[in-house]
């Protein structure tokens, strides 16, 4: 290898794995920490991929559940190959850089090639091996299996990777093209999102079905036969899997490399062609911005910090992404997760902790959607000093910042209670006291996480003026979320289940008796919430203005 | 216009004052010069009297208002030009500066009056409704300068406001300068070049170490001199001094 192509491979990798620099015991545990995070998540991933196989086994769908999922495997390696080639070959801000230096754009290049290419293998086997290993234990083929799987798995690396590199550029002028259109691509993402995380849940459904009765399948004639139809008419993908079971190999072998073969040739044409072309002119793209005229227009002062923090918010993508589209996906969740738990059992546990379970989904997605707020200082950057000199009062820019945060933890708790009401999964009390509660929890985390913004802000933004990592703050918010919802949750499910029960469990203390009857619970868990909530607001009133000034950026 | 007395400003786990004991007077219609190097000072207490940073001790009146004590009354009186020229970048210019007029209550009629005012004097008429992540560095402190002029405040503070910017931009910011000193107003700006300030100043303030070493008024005769001596005595460092002391006995 040429020498300053395996320079600028080695900086391409030591750019990108430079948090895993074993310089101390931190950086050692930290890597330890993410090899077992990574272990338990390729663990968690061949368990669930056994009960998929099984499920699909019990309906006699083997072979097309195996077509599904390296289908799904295809498209998500297309997407993130897609991805990877656009901001490594494209958009990354170092092709500024290195076009200073004495090394020529074929050696940049290849070595950024070689660097996707590598990754691109490395993410196949990790996510395809859970997957295969479950496969070969399910189907019973065993090693004959191991055996045949390399090929196609070559065959998958390099035609998803020669095809990332044909779409990368169409794909990225449509993406330049449609930039600055937030709300197209917010609502995009949104049905997007929903959409994703429907069908998870039905998948999600169907397995817990499956799991309370391993003896019957949870497909209909009329689903296999669908399923059966799709599977079949999977192309190429179906190739991919045909060579792993050794099905019909006269068709499969010749298909893949006909479209090894052109797509390895469109790729040769497009970089010939279209690279240095691209690259230049991205350059100077990366900085675009959009023209909206308006006219000069008049706003009470606390609409006009709504507005601009509105803006700042919907003008990115990161940002929109992060607070607006999930607080789509909510009431999606919220729905199938207390329908599982329904179902779960009709008159078993389930149907009595499902105000529980729908309580903990809303809690969590609260803790998501609020975890938001935990830079709500720090998004200001070095824009930072407006907030010191402008003529308004810290309590009333910081007011305006939680009004914006509390209308969209409304709005998507409202949704919720409506679907929540809508499907009958809740009577109208049970419901608003639902929707009180979380509303109060979603305010204290609001609260709680603007005050610890406060008290430790992050300024470090990138080129876009957008906060590059979360801060210690959202990590804290969100633990303190998830805490505070599985706390809140459990007790409502357990105390829930101990009030279903045809006699309550009661106490008798001193003259005073106790039951553990539905009122209990409700008593429990808003004391509980009342708790939390007065503590975040004392927590977030008491000394704000001299935290707030404290702050010297 | 200006009162500050005795300020005195020391950072968290610093073990100098940035600004001791540093007292000023600016009257109404004068352009006052704050000079000084790199680190003298001149940002710490700039960002001392316009709210940004709490000081240790000492007090700071804007119209008569105590910045401390009544801060958004200060603020009111007062326009600020920061040396990064930091915007809102994901707004249009014209979005900012709406937002800056909005901040300090600008009714409709004079924000449209001088909005296009200065507007067509910066020469942003083309690029006032486009994101500001598109302006260039000179178009980003002119945006600056619009919003910190729309409420037309009796107080206006610059923080090094002629630095990277061509000699175009220079002009028409100096000219505004001039225009608003004209109508009663106080411009009160900190920079570390020399000619500069001695070319449009009224008076001038020199700091050094935080500490203020001198204030020159420019309309007595000579005083342009005795600014440049007195700056470059102050500011020189001891190897200077002996290299000087040494031609001298060289001859």
């Amino acid at each position: 290898m040429n020498g300053n192509i395996r320079t600028l491979l080695r900086l391409e990798i030591k750019n990108r794995f430079s948090n895993y620099s074993l310089s101390d015991y931190k950086s050692y545990f930290k890597l330890f920490g993410t090899l077992v995070l990574t272990g338990a998540i390729i663990y968690a991933l061949y368990w669930v991929a056994g009960l998929f196989f099984e499920m699909f086994e019990a309906g006699g769908l083997l072979y097309e559940a195996l077509v599904l999922l390296v289908s799904l495997i295809f498209l998500f390696m297309l997407f993130t190959g897609v991805s990877s080639t656009i901001k490594v070959l494209y958009y990354k801000g170092d092709n500024e850089i290195l076009m200073r230096y004495p090394v020529s754009g074929a050696e940049v290049f290849i070595s950024k090639t070689l660097f996707l290419f590598l990754t691109q293998f490395v993410v196949t086997a990790i996510v395809m091996a859970p997957f295969l290993v479950a496969y070969a234990e399910v189907s019973g083929l065993g090693l004959a299996f191991y055996v045949k799987i390399p090929v196609p798995i070559l065959f998958l690396v390099f035609i998803t990777f020669f095809l990332s590199n044909i779409l990368a550029i169409p794909i990225m002028h449509l993406t330049n093209r449609i930039r600055n259109k937030f709300a197209l691509i917010i609502i995009g993402l949104a049905i997007l999102v929903t959409a994703a995380f429907a069908v998870y849940m039905v998948l999600f459904n169907s397995m817990v079905t499956f799991m309370n009765d391993k003896e019957f399948s949870v497909f209909s004639d009329e689903m296999v036969n669908i399923i059966e139809t799709t599977a079949k008419w999977l192309i190429p993908m179906k190739y991919f899997a045909d060579i792993m079971v050794g099905h019909e190999l006269y068709i499969a072998y010749p298909a893949l490399l006909g479209i090894l073969g052109i797509t390895l040739a469109g790729t040769i044409l497009v970089i010939y062609f279209l690279y240095a072309k691209t690259l230049l002119n991205n350059v100077e793209v990366e900085g675009s911005a959009f023209k909206h005229v308006t006219k000069n227009r008049c706003r009470p002062i606390f609409l006009t910090l709504m507005h601009k923090e509105f803006l700042q918010v919907f003008r990115s993508v990161n940002y929109s992404f992060q607070y607006f589209v999930l607080a789509c996906a909510m009431p999606v969740m919220v729905f199938f997760c207390n329908n599982i738990t329904r179902e779960l059992g009709q008159n078993q546990v389930g149907e009595q902790i499902s105000l529980g379970m729908s309580m903990l989904v809303m809690l969590i997605f609260a803790t998501v959607i609020t975890s938001f707020s935990a830079t709500s200082t720090s998004r200001e950057g070095d824009n930072f000093y407006h907030t010191k000199v402008a003529p308004v009062s810290i309590r009333t820019q910081l007011l305006a910042k939680f009004v914006m945060y509390l209308l969209v933890s409304v709005a998507a708790n409202a949704v919720c209670l409506a679907v929540l009401l809508g499907t009958e999964q809740l009577e109208i009390k049970e419901g608003l006291w639902l929707f009180v509660v979380v509303q109060l929890c979603s305010v204290a985390q609001t609260l709680a996480s603007m005050r610890m913004d406060i008290a430790r802000p992050y300024f470090n933004l990138s080129g876009e003026g957008e906060v590059v990592n979360n801060n210690a703050s959202t990590t804290m918010s969100v633990a303190m979320g998830f805490a505070v919802a599985l706390s809140i949750g459990i007790v409502c499910m357990f105390l829930s289940y101990l009030g279903s029960m045809t006699t309550p469990i009661s106490f008798l203390i001193g003259t005073f008796e106790l039951v553990l009857d539905m009122n209990f619970m409700y008593l429990v868990v808003s004391v509980l919430t009342g708790i939390f909530f007065v503590t975040a607001v004392l927590t977030y009133t008491i000394g704000l203005k001299k935290a707030y000034n404290k702050i010297a950026k | 216009m200006l009162e500050i007395s005795h300020l005195y400003k020391k950072y968290l786990n610093s073990e100098r004052f940035s600004v001791e004991d540093l007292s000023l007077s600016l009257q109404p219609g004068e352009i006052f010069g704050f000079l000084g190097q790199n680190g003298a000072g001149k940002s710490t207490t700039i960002k001392c009297l316009t709210g940004i940073y709490p000081f240790n001790s000492g007090k700071i009146t804007i119209c008569g208002y105590d910045i401390a004590k009544d801060p958004i009354n200060a603020k009111l009186n007062m326009g600020y030009v920061p040396d990064n020229h930091s915007v809102y970048e994901k707004l249009t210019g014209r979005e900012y500066v709406n937002y800056t007029a909005d901040l300090y209550k600008v009714s409709k009629r004079d924000r449209n009056e001088r909005f296009d005012k200065y507007v067509s004097q910066f020469k942003l008429t083309k690029a006032v409704d486009t994101q500001i992540k598109s302006y260039s560095h000179g178009m980003k402190q002119k945006i600056c300068i619009i919003a910190a002029l729309i409420h037309n405040p009796k107080l206006w503070v610059l923080d090094e406001p002629m630095m990277g910017l061509d000699h175009q931009s220079m002009a028409e910011i100096l000219k505004r300068m001039d225009d608003h000193c004209a109508e009663g107003n106080t411009v009160f700006f900190s920079s570390h070049n020399l000619d500069l300030v001695a070319k449009i100043c009224d008076r001038a303030a020199i700091i050094k170490d935080g500490k203020l070493q001198d204030v020159i008024d420019l309309h007595i005769k000579g005083n342009k001199e005795t600014l440049e001596r007195r700056f470059v005595e102050i500011t020189a460092t001891e190897q200077d001094k002996i290299n000087e002391r040494t031609l001298l006995r060289r001859g």
